[in-house]
């Protein structure tokens, strides 16, 4: 571009034929409208659609007038709706650090265990990941048997070794119904995690672990210092995952406790709320699109803030092996 | 200070045994080159010596205190690794001072070394750099420095040079030729590259499938091979092997005629001769006290040439020649009359040297 009189022609010239399209041009439109035409109907549509439906007031499922950010104000602050918003949005929280601890830690330490080949690790690689493939459904309904106070397996277990202190109603109680839902969730994809970190592990030449054994034999420091940076990638995976599906968390609860996230709304979560309240339930009785859209509102823009800015702070952390 | 010695050293792989008894001591600031064909041993005996892997059976003694159940980092030996094994995360600077803070030095000594390692092997520019911003040869060179920022009394080096173009290598190969020198650690370098043996080693080790075939300084090497395989492996272009039947002084090969070399040693029937190019000259084909020879191609280098010709039975032997050798026509016959001298002698049934039995 040094001398624009000559060259402006042929640059001209030579650009003509990229607009026409080439036979690869071709497949790779053909190939990717479809499934745009799809996402967009089917994925990019509802969202913008509940969006829209946010800041409308609704008389069951006919639409009222322009309430502007009524819907989210009542959600957020106004009662009884905000203390439900609140205790389910703590309850979320609550639900993503136990699983990140539990979760993913437990994931992390199997797949180390795994990765060195400690005995019997090629059972154990089927065994972990076996639930990941069983549906939520089976899951849910098997382990809400287990849980049963008087024939559930769990406590007949406990009988059976002398524990009856601790044998309980687990889903019924207040205080133990949460923590065995994170239990089931934690038990069903423990897979997945120890999967992503596995490979991550494998991933490592064995070249820089020996380097590193020849400057250390403590295996936390070599775990803190050269391992754990080199699998940053699988942890994003993790972590990332995990925050979504916890702010997500809705077939488990649902299938376990019910809509109400009882007992007391010690179980409720956003998922379940906004489900009640735009579809509602016989207990709750009311229902309301617009309230319904502004938590699902709410619950998108939170969950796409956070794990966007997470993501990049991760992203940065990680480094080509 | 540092003193190996290596006793009966065995190493299993499964069912696979890898070594086979290995014996071996390398005395203080010495440079050992253990060389070999491809699979012979030298990396496991390598891994070993730095306590990667488990021995299945043996003993190695350092500096008097026995190895077993030495944890590597606790044997003051650092090892350069032939892929480098830098640390991808951690820039040059930190890659060099991993090992030297776990040894619990203070900050200004770590900094200290690693300044001098940096000077050593003019690295200061590339402290803050991460490894995937080296090239090969600034990468080598940074494998080298995160070994000398730990003053290890014995370095093990695998094959460092392998992964770098020629003209890098034998620059490389000259700096740890004057590294050496100067830090006077005692280092064990592996290759199978015999110019690197040759121009690095104080002695070089020959292994062959899991054995040590001979010990010994280039020059021990070059000139008393004990066996064949020692004859051919050092040296380049290769030693001729020339498998003959003695009768008396007479030599001879099949469809080659025979030659009489009057100063051999005592030997049996199956003499294999071993000569190295220059051992040899091309006579006329009346020459005396030569073998027949099918001329094959000459090689023209300028200032010498390397002939090639076939024997009688079918053995092909190359050796030096003036260049006005190349006249030779492909098929012609010549005479290879070797040089007393400079001859080796090598039972033909195993490959023992006659000359060091
Ligand atoms: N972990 C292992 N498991 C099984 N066999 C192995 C293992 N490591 C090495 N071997 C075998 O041991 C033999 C010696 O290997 P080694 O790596 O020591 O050879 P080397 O002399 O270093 O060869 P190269 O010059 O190609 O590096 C080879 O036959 C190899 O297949
Ligand atoms: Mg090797």
């Amino acid at each position: 571009m040094d001398a624009p009189d000559t060259t402006e022609a042929p640059t001209q010239k030579s650009r003509l034929p990229r607009l026409r399209m080439s036979g690869r041009g071709m497949w790779i439109t053909f190939l990717l409208v479809p499934p745009l035409a799809v996402m967009a109907l089917f994925v990019i549509y509802p969202i913008v659609s509940a969006l829209a439906y946010a800041f409308y007031d609704w008389q069951g499922l006919r639409r009222g007038e322009f309430v502007g950010f009524a819907n989210f104000s009542k959600v957020l602050f106004d009662e009884p709706f905000a203390t439900t918003t609140w205790n389910a949005f703590k309850n979320n929280v609550f639900v993503f650090f136990a699983l990140m601890i539990i979760q993913n830690g437990l994931g992390f330490i199997l797949a180390y265990a795994l990765w060195r080949d400690l005995p019997g690790a090629r059972f154990h690689r089927i065994a972990v990941f076996l639930p990941v493939v069983l549906s939520t459904v089976i899951i849910g309904y098997v382990w809400k048997l287990f849980f049963h106070p008087i024939f559930g397996a769990v406590n007949q277990l406990l009988r059976s070794v002398g524990l009856d202190v601790f044998a309980g109603p687990w889903l019924g109680d207040p205080d133990t119904a949460l923590n065995a839902l994170i239990f089931v969730n934690a038990w069903a994809w423990v897979g997945f995690p120890t999967l992503v970190f596995l490979a991550g592990l494998q991933r490592i030449p064995s070249e820089i672990l020996d380097a590193a054994r020849m400057e250390t034999d403590s295996e936390l420091l070599l775990i803190r210092k050269i391992i754990w940076p080199l699998i940053a990638p699988s942890a994003t995976v993790c972590f990332i995952l995990l925050f979504i599906g916890s702010f997500n968390w809705f077939e488990l609860p649902y299938i376990m406790v019910g809509l109400d996230g009882s007992p007391f709304g010690t179980t409720d979560v956003l998922g379940l709320y906004f489900y009640r309240t735009a579809f509602g339930n016989q207990s709750a009785g009311i229902q309301d699109f617009g309230m319904g859209s502004a938590l699902a509102v709410l619950m998108f823009l939170f969950i796409a803030v956070v794990a966007t800015v997470w993501t990049i702070y991760l992203r940065r952390r990680e480094i080509e092996v | 200070m540092a003193q190996l010695s290596l006793r009966g050293v065995r190493k299993n792989f499964k069912n696979v045994e890898v070594l086979q008894g290995i014996d071996l001591d390398i005395r203080d600031r010495e440079l050992i080159v253990f060389v070999g064909p491809s699979g012979c041993g030298k990396s496991t005996l390598l891994r070993l010596i730095a306590g990667l892997d488990p021995m299945t059976a043996g003993e190695f003694v350092l500096n008097g205190k026995s190895m077993q159940g030495v944890a590597p980092s606790k044997r003051d030996i650092a090892m350069v690794f032939q892929s480098y094994a830098l640390y991808p995360h951690m820039n040059v600077y930190d890659n060099m001072a991993f090992g030297a803070r776990l040894m619990g030095l203070s900050k200004a000594e770590v900094q200290a070394r690693i300044d001098e390692a940096a000077g050593m092997l003019q690295l200061e520019p590339l402290l803050d750099r991460k490894p995937r911003e080296l090239s090969g040869g600034q990468r080598q060179r940074v494998a080298i420095g995160r070994a000398l920022a730990r003053k290890p009394s014995v370095f093990l080096l695998d094959e460092p040079l392998s992964n770098l173009d020629a003209a890098l290598r034998s620059d490389v190969r000259l700096e740890i030729a004057k590294l050496h020198r100067k830090i006077g650690a005692t280092m064990i370098y592996v290759t199978h590259d015999q110019v690197e043996a040759m121009t690095l080693a104080d002695r070089i080790v020959v292994m062959r499938g899991g054995l040590i075939e001979q010990v010994g300084t280039p020059r021990e090497l070059y000139e008393t091979p004990a066996n064949a395989f020692v004859g051919t492996f050092i040296g380049s272009p290769r030693m001729s092997l020339l498998e003959t039947t003695r009768d008396g002084p007479h030599f001879g090969i099949e469809g080659s005629g025979s030659i009489a070399l009057p100063g051999a040693p005592e030997t049996g029937q199956k003499v294999t001769l071993g000569l190295r190019p220059d051992a040899m000259h091309l006579g006329l084909a009346d020459a005396p006290d030569g073998f027949d020879a099918e001329f094959e191609y000459a090689e023209y280098l300028g200032n010498e040439a390397y002939l090639y010709a076939r024997l009688g039975d079918g053995t092909r032997v190359s050796l030096k020649g003036d260049t006005a050798s190349c006249a030779h026509q492909p098929g012609d016959t010549v005479r290879i009359c070797p040089d007393p001298a400079q001859l080796h002698y090598f039972d033909t049934e195993t490959g023992r040297s006659f000359r060091s039995a």
